[in-house]
């Protein structure tokens, strides 16, 4: 269980908040010009990277209000939270702190409890 | 050879009685299960979990593979430590996986067969035939395998207790208490959690420490501990143990409410403590390791501080003169010990060469002329159910000894587990021969022997360093020690063995019972990767984890494959640490708390009436209401169905989800949402509408009110309210954050009542008399708000049923009056109350869907023929879009069809599979054509046959069309006959009349 600060009531237990999935990906303002390809990429792709991820949150059992949050995936550290309607921080804000569990590499999910 | 007893504070004379294994035994007040049975010279105490080899108590702690037993008098719990289970007056234990009794067991066939039981016996050998396995070697394996039996059923009273601290110390220990100390008087709020019930650790443990301080261990103990309970800012938590290490310093820790006491039933028997922490400090020491040898599990065998724990501790002297097998200079202690005592080891057996000994040793070993072999090792032992003959090899030559004990330490392990639990990062080190905390993830700290730290000196150096980060004073120690100050060790993981034979057996894991010939033999077999063999051969998979033979056991690997043990790397440590009850887990979410319920302002009535329930959600709806006793469900759907259609039913349909939405924007807002059109819609009226995903598919559905523009109330299905609540507010916040809207919940606050039948209008103007309910007054999809009594209404004119119908909405407060009132007037008419059940069958025969049985998130309206409900001119709604996706236009999707029988009398089942033929081959070798499947099925007692509604690839073309459904237990399929989904009243004359 982590602890996520929601922007509206401060640091409470993940319990209390539901993922949303990827953030900043915008509903189409008109969806009927859309192709089918780019109405499909809208609907159903989304980004899955491990590392630095931009994704949605609800405090569900609370406020209610959805935010924005910047996760490690890799190390399940929240970097950043910002209401819906701030900006979203650049990728270079997050550089220094991209790093693993363990100092695994960033892509495979090996077994290194071991330091080399 | 018998136990002693020894002088010991933390055990009081009180006698008390046990039974084990139906004897009753005499045990002291403080004494764990282990201790108390060793003191009446028990040694075996149960059976291997494969060969069902007899097997004693070979640790004093949690790290025990070998003594676990059923504790009869605490409803049955199996599994329990002995070694750490405390005991209370009549206190009932058994011994497990035995069969008939502990001495005479017939699964030990097993042991005579075990050339064959190797690793990866079960995955090469039971593979067939067809239901060999869930009949046969399934109940078979389990019987003779295994653990205790289940407990028995009990009501825990387990609580969960939350923490927010600055500092947490694991371990209660010599270095725990030495950081506690730092921490007396000043601002951070700090938990000292200890796993005993007794602070002190390995000084109340061993006699490995003279004094601290100047002071005897005992009152150095009792003079920190006193400071620590006066400091206002430290807590201390005994009979607690940390399982659980977790991101974000996140702990988790079991406390024993009871340890020694019997459990009372009215009080809650644990804890479970959830800490939150800026930083942990790990001080949870060391845990000692075996050495492999030829029958290296005979009860009997026992590791060397363990041994000395039971004579410190629990005041026991398990046997007065035990072989002493060590590689190291740590047990000089016991050997001291015991010589304190007036015993006499039988021999001292070192694997170290005899320059590499310690003086002290020699020279003890010289003047009480203990037969000392240096550079030699035990080769193994013998006995019948127990230790009888040690052989001890020295270069070429063995000796025979007879002794009942052997003790046995291959080094110490620094206890990792909660470390990498917390994804710190670990290193081997080669002075201690093990791996220890190297780069912490988190704020953590390690303290002492955790830390590879074997040196008592330099530990006071050692807190005073790594709690600098800490605005504290510094502590001092000046420790004299029992044992050299220099840890020595030399590698020996296991010896050699005499002979060869098959059943000759080293064991590397006690509680799975895996040899060393099994690592072997799956490293042969290809599994050298660590984890691929821990789990090809269980080794470390057992309940104890492998805590005394893991790091073994990758020695032992990296030999085989030579490589360093480094490059080997550790299997995974997961929590929790060791077992813990699902009772704690679970606290007080059982029973009632577990999933609260939801119940109407009607539940009274329903229950006086024999209403049967169905849980929809948490809510709790009447299913059926039994007329008599002896009525089925059946008999009771077919008559409220018929009375219904013929006279006039009620049901309770206040859990119906209710959403208010209102605002500027409201109208605008619905739009999108909702599939429907509403701008065109009048004022007090309403509208059955849908909501579809993004990707077109039904969500939910249910009916909507438009009071104004600027006002909507919005109906959902019973279970799906939450959601559609959710989704709306997201779709509010993220997406259209411009639209002035509010949504509010307001199911709880009204009351629902569906009444219909053809004689509902004559029951409605008996109840309300004042109103109009004529056809032009009070029309088909129209509501009204009335005054009534003390109180407000609204009479909505809708109907699920395809009768004449109302839905009445009333505060839950005047609910049940109101019900009773209706019943009264609806005496002379024949009213009926009515459940789910007969909804469903009579809204089947009307045709209309249910959210989640035509319907399962791959069905579209237009797959249900509902292109009426598409706002067509609408520029945009949710899901409009994937309207027109190639999928969702395909013409061969399932789509919605009625089904009849043309054999009136055949039953149509729901769930049945549509097919082209009328009779199935009795073996089936190619697929065979599947067209769709029964959604619903029911016998309409108004038709006086069955119907069905189904799901049919193409369906809207295949009208008219012959095909046929599987049935339950039958090659014979029942022919059918495609038909409209509407199978009463087409022409909606009884609802619009």
């Amino acid at each position: 269980m982590i602890l996520i600060k929601c922007p509206y009531c401060g640091e409470r237990d993940q319990s209390e908040f539901s993922n949303g999935g990827e953030a900043h990906v915008i509903r189409p303002k008109n969806p009927g010009s859309l192709s089918d390809k780019d109405w499909g990429e809208y609907v159903f792709y989304r980004n899955n990277p491990k590392g630095i991820f931009y994704e949605r949150w609800v405090h569900s059992h609370g406020c209610k209000k959805w935010f924005n949050a910047v996760r490690n995936t890799s190390t399940d550290q929240i970097l950043r939270v910002y209401k819906v309607n701030e900006k979203r921080p650049d990728l270079s804000d997050f550089k220094n702190t991209l790093k693993s569990p363990s100092g695994e590499p960033l892509v495979g999910s090996g077994n290194f409890a071991v330091k080399k | 050879m018998s136990a002693i007893n020894n002088n010991c504070e933390y055990i009081s004379k009180k006698q008390i009685k046990i039974i084990f294994d139906g004897k009753t035994y005499e045990a002291y007040d403080g004494d764990t299960i282990a201790s108390a049975l060793l003191r009446n010279n028990i040694r075996l105490v149960g059976r291997s979990f494969k060969y069902h080899r007899p097997r004693g108590i070979y640790t004093c702690g949690i790290e025990e593979p070998n003594a676990l037993v059923q504790i009869i008098s605490e409803h049955n719990e199996p599994n329990t430590r002995a070694t750490i289970k405390r005991v209370y007056d009549g206190m009932e234990i058994t011994s497990q996986n035995r069969w008939p009794s502990l001495r005479y067991d017939f699964g030990a066939i097993n042991n005579i067969l075990s050339p064959i039981f190797s690793a990866g016996f079960y995955y090469k050998t039971f593979m067939g035939p067809k239901g060999f396995w869930k009949n046969l070697y399934e109940p078979l394996i389990r019987r003779s395998a295994g653990l205790g039996k289940p407990p028995k059923n009990f009501r825990s009273k387990s609580t969960h207790q939350y923490h927010n601290t600055d500092v947490v110390i694991i371990g209660g220990g010599l270095s725990g208490l030495a950081a506690a100390k730092k921490f007396i008087n000043t601002k951070y709020k700090v938990l000292l959690i200890e796993q005993d019930s007794y602070l002190g650790g390995v000084l109340k443990n061993s006699n490995k420490i003279k004094t601290i301080n100047g002071l005897t261990p005992q009152e150095w103990i009792s003079e920190t501990e006193e400071l620590i309970l006066n400091s206002k800012n430290i807590n201390i938590l005994k009979n607690t143990l940390v399982t659980t290490y977790n991101f974000t310093n996140h702990l988790i820790a079991l406390e024993d409410k009871f340890a020694g006491k019997k459990i009372d039933l009215n009080k809650s028997e644990l804890t479970l403590h959830k800490i939150r922490t800026s930083n942990t400090i790990i001080a949870n020491g060391h845990i000692e390791r075996f050495i492999s040898f030829r029958n290296n599990d005979l009860p009997g065998v026992m590791l060397a501080s363990s041994f000395e724990k039971y004579i410190h501790r629990y005041g026991v002297v398990p046997e007065k003169e035990p072989v002493i097998f060590t590689n190291n200079s740590s047990s000089l202690s016991l050997l001291k010990t015991l010589i304190s005592l007036g015993c006499k080891p039988k021999a001292y057996v070192d694997s170290r060469k005899k320059d590499n000994i310690e003086t002290e040793i020699k020279k003890i070993l010289k003047d009480k002329e203990i037969p000392f072999f240096s550079d030699a090792e035990i080769e193994g032992c013998d006995g019948n159910k127990k230790v009888e003959t040690i052989f001890i090899r020295q270069g070429k030559s063995f000796t025979k000894l007879k002794s009942s004990m052997l003790c046995v330490s291959g080094g110490y392990n620094p206890d990792i587990h909660l470390f990498t639990q917390s994804k710190g990062l670990v290193k081997w080190d080669k002075n201690i021969l093990s791996f220890k905390p190297d780069t912490p993830f988190q704020k953590t700290i390690t303290l002492g022997s955790t830390s590879g730290n074997y040196n008592f000196k330099k530990l006071c150096d050692e807190i005073n360093e790594k709690l600098s980060i800490f605005k504290t004073k510094k502590v001092s120690l000046d420790i004299n020690l029992n044992v050299p100050n220099k840890f020595s060790i030399k590698e020996l993981w296991e010896t050699k063995k005499k002979n060869n034979s098959n059943w000759s057996k080293s064991f590397i894991d006690l509680h799975n019972d895996v040899t060393t010939k099994d690592l072997k033999q799956a490293i042969t077999e290809g599994f050298d990767r660590i984890e691929h063999l821990k789990r090809y051969t269980t080794n470390s998979m057992g309940t104890d984890q492998g805590k005394i033979s893991s790091i073994n056991s990758l020695a032992i690997v990296s030999k085989m494959l030579k490589k360093e043990i480094s490059e080997v790397g550790t299997t995974t440590y997961r929590p929790p640490y060791a077992p813990l009850s699902f009772a704690a887990i679970a606290g007080r979410s059982t029973y009632e708390f577990y999933d609260p319920e939801r119940k109407t302002s009607i539940h009274s009535w329903h229950l006086k009436n024999n209403a049967v329930f169905e849980d929809v959600g948490q809510w709790k709806r009447p299913w059926y209401f039994k007329a008599s006793e002896n009525e089925t469900m059946h008999q009771a759907v077919q008559r409220e169905s018929k009375m219904l259609r013929e006279n006039a039913g009620i049901l309770d349909g206040s859990t119906l989800g209710k959403i208010e939405i209102k605002g500027r924007d409201a109208l605008e807002f619905m739009n999108l949402m909702y599939t429907n059109a509403f701008s065109k819609m009048k004022p007090m009226t309403s509208r059955y509408a849908m909501m579809l995903g993004e990707d077109g598919m039904i969500k939910d559905d249910g009916i909507i009110c438009k009071i104004s523009d600027q006002h909507f109330i919005a109906t959902t299905t019973s279970s799906g309210a939450p959601k559609v609540l959710a989704d709306m507010e997201e779709y509010l916040q993220t997406e259209w954050p411009h639209l002035q809207v509010y949504l509010n919940s307001i199911t709880e606050q009204f009351s629902t009542f569906n009444i219909s039948g053809p004689k509902t209008r004559e029951i409605m103007m008996k109840v309300f008399p004042n109103i109009d309910f004529s056809n032009d007054a009070f029309p088909f999809m129209t509501f009204k708000n009335f005054d009534y009594k003390e109180t407000k209404i609204r009479i909505m004119r809708a109907s699920f049923t395809g009768e004449l119908g109302y839905e009445i909405y009333i505060p839950p407060k005047f609910g049940l009056e109101l019900w009773e009132e209706i019943f009264s007037c609806g005496k002379e008419y024949n009213l009926i109350p009515y459940g789910t059940e007969t909804m469903h069958l009579l809204r089947a025969e009307k045709g209309y869907i249910v959210i989640g049985q035509e319907t399962d998130g791959t069905v579209t309206p237009i797959d249900l023929n509902y292109n009426w409900m598409i706002g067509k001119n609408k520029k945009d709604f949710i899901g409009k879009r994937s309207l027109s996706r190639p999928d969702t236009s395909r013409e061969d999707r399932k789509q919605l069809v009625g089904l009849l029988p043309i054999n009136k009398k055949d039953i149509i089942e729901e769930g049945q599979h549509i097919v082209e033929l009328n009779e199935l081959p009795k073996k089936i070798t190619n697929p065979i054509k599947y067209l769709g499947h029964v959604s619903s099925g029911y016998h309409s007692p108004n038709l006086n046959h069955s119907i069905g509604l189904a799901m049919i690839r193409g369906g809207k073309n295949l009208l008219g069309q012959k095909f046929f459904v599987t049935a339950t237990g039958k090659t014979k399929n029942i022919p059918v006959e495609i038909v409209n989904p509407v199978f009463i009243d087409p022409e909606n004359k009884r609802l619009t009349s």
